[in-house]
């Protein structure tokens, strides 16, 4: 037997090199961060270790059981009934679950603090109608458990779609089955549909635990000190570096095993079911049952979107007067402009990478793909510092060019952060798609780039209108990234937001937030009926 | 000759070849069944052929070009050979027209009206994919690589998501629009009657290897070995002074009276004649019968001696 060539044999050789060329490009804040952490010389360790780590880290962990616990049950209970109960509002209900993806944390937060607060509605109605009481409920609202439950209420959305649609997909056949068998609804929804759910309600779970790890302006607001407001204040506080950089590995080796668990997790535990492919009836519901299953699905998105918007609307209208119109104009025009050039940037890298993963088959592009879908489980206050560490660096060789205070330094952060955002609708929708397509279009005359042009780029429009509207709206509600990196007198919507609630001003930051909210909420209802219309859902 | 194929090989990430060494050729206007059972690298075969895969070893030539060898290899979208895939790709943002048309180079283009009248697809120009039925996606697909007047066209199991009505029509067709357009062309299936249906010469494969490369009439009668004998058509096992012999089941005659009986099993009609199958000596044998026989039951059959068939002992345990 005649074998000649044993080397692996990738084919479109300059694609390869251009995707691993580029990939190292947006690793290298990770890479800086290791580089510094093994050359740093200095003795705070010892200080972290005997002072704050395992403050920093209890509450980071108790912050993340809060948010996760109550997010599974905001996002997965009022999946299940919209999934196979009929009633009045279902639809309705349905689009408007997703709505408090428009809402950033920390504007929950600073929102409820509030709403909760002594001068809040809340204990001023408290007061003048029953004052017995009131006493009871002034209380410091400031707490690490009401901040959990608000981030969930912010966050629940990540864990209702992928259930919603998980429900939606594993379908009539497995529900007839089961009630063929004897088994009641709860019974088949916690022993059929709850184990073949189990890996697409972890991956929201995971992105919901990721924004927890990542939160910046909630927690520093509610004074509970995680890694992460941990490293802001090493960095800007107290100008220790050192403690900066090892917090942010700490935080990224937390990260990293999240990222690995839920990799390795939904690699044991995926199934392979046939998809929905009959149409599933719902169940029409009639008497008490009916209006408990309403009440179940209105509370996340009462208290997660409509209480938040009424209260920030009422700021809005209460500070109408005051409201500076052209600085509002202004940094909504930052933020479209700077979200924008984003995730046009973003779809495009996303493209490229998974274009080049298609057309290679090679392992390394699936490495390569891996590493970098890790930036967003990488918080951006990490990523800040890597950049700013590499970039002083950088300067110090060119004299003549500065990058830090640039926009090509922020713009590149997001990319890193935001990559794996946009990469998602459109790795599913090129999965979608059999190999037997790009063979023909090769065989029909078609080289790599053409394949791109006239084959993908029509094939995926919709996945790519996905990508870019949920990177934008991502790219529009981020606060740390925007803080650290924005040039000089360059402010958005949500640096401004942070900026007024940090004084103390929370009725004036209202306007800022409402732009941010009523952008990303339109945004969301075209996105839920593009979606809807692809999917298919029941 | 029109194609040859010389000493290919084809491995992928071992050193286990899904190719080995394979040799053959094909005459210019031919149609050559490649036929395997499913895994057995068959696409790999078509795709090493048209270029979507690069050969290992050995040399592949059309039309006296070399397409692939040690130092060459042509791209794809250079080779002038048209594919028509399993599963009928055709583009879905894509109308008809346009898929015919696709990356179309403009001295082709007057074949339009030809190949959409050959291939019936007249009324359906402005439709999408998926307004289509299996038999329009698939002759779309044919009209597709057909127009641009490719030197080789390669069909993978073309037949094999269709049901069996439409299937026997589309066969005949595709067989009349190849003869037509006089296209050599290598047709990959796992089913027989495929073969046999269109093919000038059939090429069986099996384990990487190819068993045998003939034409229908010569592979019937007289297989190479056991395997290409099995898959040409059933075979009864017979033990005879010590050794074992095969006979096919039309060479089967019921009789009145013989030392062969055949317990019977089951008897079914199935159009022209009943097929019955049964238990001799332990052995299951088929054959056939223009009458009804009652189950459960000793028949008495004939044969006559020069119809076995005898392989070596070796070559037996392809029935295992």
């Amino acid at each position: 037997m005649e074998i000649k060539n044993k080397t692996l044999v990738f084919e479109n050789k300059r694609w390869v090199i251009g995707s691993v060329l580029l990939s190292l490009i947006l690793l290298i804040p990770i890479f800086t961060l290791f580089y510094k952490l093994f050359s740093y010389r200095g003795n705070s360790f010892e200080y972290l270790w005997e002072n704050i780590l395992w403050d920093y880290s209890f509450n980071t962990f108790y912050l993340i059981f809060i948010t996760a616990f109550f997010s599974l049950i905001f996002g997965i209970v009022p999946a299940w009934f919209i999934s196979i109960y009929e009633f009045r509002g279902r639809k309705f209900l349905d689009v408007v679950l997703y709505l408090p993806l428009a809402i950033p944390s920390y504007i929950m937060a600073f929102t409820y603090s509030d709403i909760l607060s002594f001068t809040g509605p809340i204990q001023t109605f408290l007061k003048k109608n029953f004052f017995i009481i009131s006493n009871f409920f002034n209380q410091d609202y400031l707490q690490i458990e009401i901040l959990g439950i608000i981030m969930a209420l912010a966050l629940y959305p990540y864990i209702y779609t992928v259930s919603r649609l998980s429900f939606s997909m594993v379908g009539a056949n497995y529900i007839n089955i089961s009630k063929n068998l004897g088994l009641t609804s709860f019974k088949t929804f916690y022993k059929i549909i709850l184990p073949l759910s189990r890996p697409a309600i972890f991956s929201g779970l995971f992105l919901v635990l990721m924004e927890v790890l990542n939160e910046y302006g909630a927690v520093k607001y509610f004074g509970v000190n995680t890694y992460t407001t941990g490293i802001f204040r090493a960095w800007f506080s107290m100008d220790d570096v050192g403690t900066a950089i090892q917090l942010s590995i700490i935080l990224l080796i937390v990260v990293f095993s999240f990222f690995y668990i839920e990799k390795y997790y939904n690699s044991k535990r995926k199934f392979y079911y046939r998809t929905n492919s009959k149409i599933q009836y719902l169940t029409k519901l009639l008497g008490l049952k009916k209006y408990f299953v309403i009440l179940i699905c209105i509370v996340p998105f009462l208290f997660g979107f409509l209480i938040p918007l009424f209260f920030i609307s009422n700021n809005v209208f209460l500070t109408f007067y005051k409201t500076d119109f052209g600085d509002l104009f202004e940094l909504t025009y930052n933020s479209i402009l700077v979200s924008s050039i984003s995730s046009f940037l973003i779809i495009a890298i996303a493209l490229f990478f998974l274009f080049v993963e298609k057309i290679s088959k090679t392992r390394i592009n699936y490495f390569i793909s891996q590493s970098i879908s890790m930036g967003y489980a990488v918080p951006g206050a990490v990523i800040g510092l890597g950049i700013i560490i590499f970039f002083t660096y950088l300067d110090s060789l060119f004299y003549s060019f500065t990058f830090l205070g640039s926009f090509i330094l922020l713009i590149f952060a997001y990319c890193i952060r935001f990559l794996a955002v946009g990469k998602s609708p459109i790795k599913s929708s090129l999965e979608k798609h059999p190999d037997s397509y790009d063979d023909t279009a090769k065989n029909l005359g078609l080289g790599p780039l053409k394949l791109l042009q006239k084959l993908h780029f029509p094939i995926n429009k919709f996945a790519l209108i996905t990508a870019f509207i949920v990177t934008f709206i991502d790219l529009m509600k981020e606060l740390p990234i925007t803080l650290i990196l924005r040039p000089f007198n360059f402010d958005t919507l949500a640096t401004q937001t942070y900026e007024f609630a940090v004084e103390e001003m929370i009725p004036l930051s209202s306007i800022y937030s409402f732009m941010i909210i009523f952008i990303g909420s339109i945004l969301l209802f075209f996105l839920k009926n593009l979606i809807n219309k692809q999917a298919n859902v029941s | 000759m029109y194609l040859e194929v010389k000493n290919l090989v084809k491995y992928y990430y071992d050193d286990i070849p899904i190719i080995k060494k394979l040799n053959f050729s094909v005459k210019k206007g031919e149609i050559i069944s490649f036929l395997g059972e499913s895994g057995s690298g068959k696409t790999t075969f078509l795709k090493c052929i048209s270029g979507l895969e690069k050969i290992n070893s050995g040399t592949i030539l059309l039309n006296k070009t070399i397409l692939n060898n040690k130092n060459i290899f042509i791209k794809p979208q250079n080779r002038k050979i048209g594919f028509v895939f399993q599963d009928y790709p055709l583009f879905p943002h894509l109308n008809l027209k346009d898929n015919i048309t696709f990356n179309l180079k403009p001295k082709f283009v007057k074949n339009l009206d030809y190949m959409i009248s050959l291939t019936r697809l007249k009324n359906l120009l402005s439709r999408y994919p998926h307004e289509l039925s299996g038999g329009e996606q698939q002759r779309a697909c044919i009209a597709r690589a057909l127009i641009r007047e490719p030197d080789l066209l390669l069909l993978d199991e073309p037949f094999s998501n269709l049901d069996s009505n439409i299937k026997f029509s589309m066969r005949d067709e595709i067989y009349k629009i190849i003869k037509e357009t006089n296209t050599t062309t290598i047709l990959v299936t796992h089913d027989i009657n495929d073969s046999l249906n269109i093919a000038d010469r059939i090429l069986i494969f099996k384990a990487g290897v190819l068993q045998q490369y003939d034409n229908p009439v010569n592979m019937y009668c007289e297989p190479a070995n056991c395997y290409c004998a099995k898959v040409l058509g059933d075979l009864n096992q017979i033990d005879l002074d010590n050794k074992t012999f095969y006979l096919r089941p039309e060479n089967i005659d019921i009789v009145k009276k013989s030392k062969h009986k055949v317990y019977i099993e089951k008897c079914f009609f199935q159009g022209k004649e009943y097929r019955v199958t049964g238990k001799i000596n332990g052995h299951s044998w088929c054959f056939f019968s223009k009458i009804p026989l009652k189950l459960f039951e000793n028949v008495c059959i004939s044969y006559n001696p020069k119809d076995l068939i005898f392989f070596d002992s070796m070559c037996n345990n392809f029935f295992e």
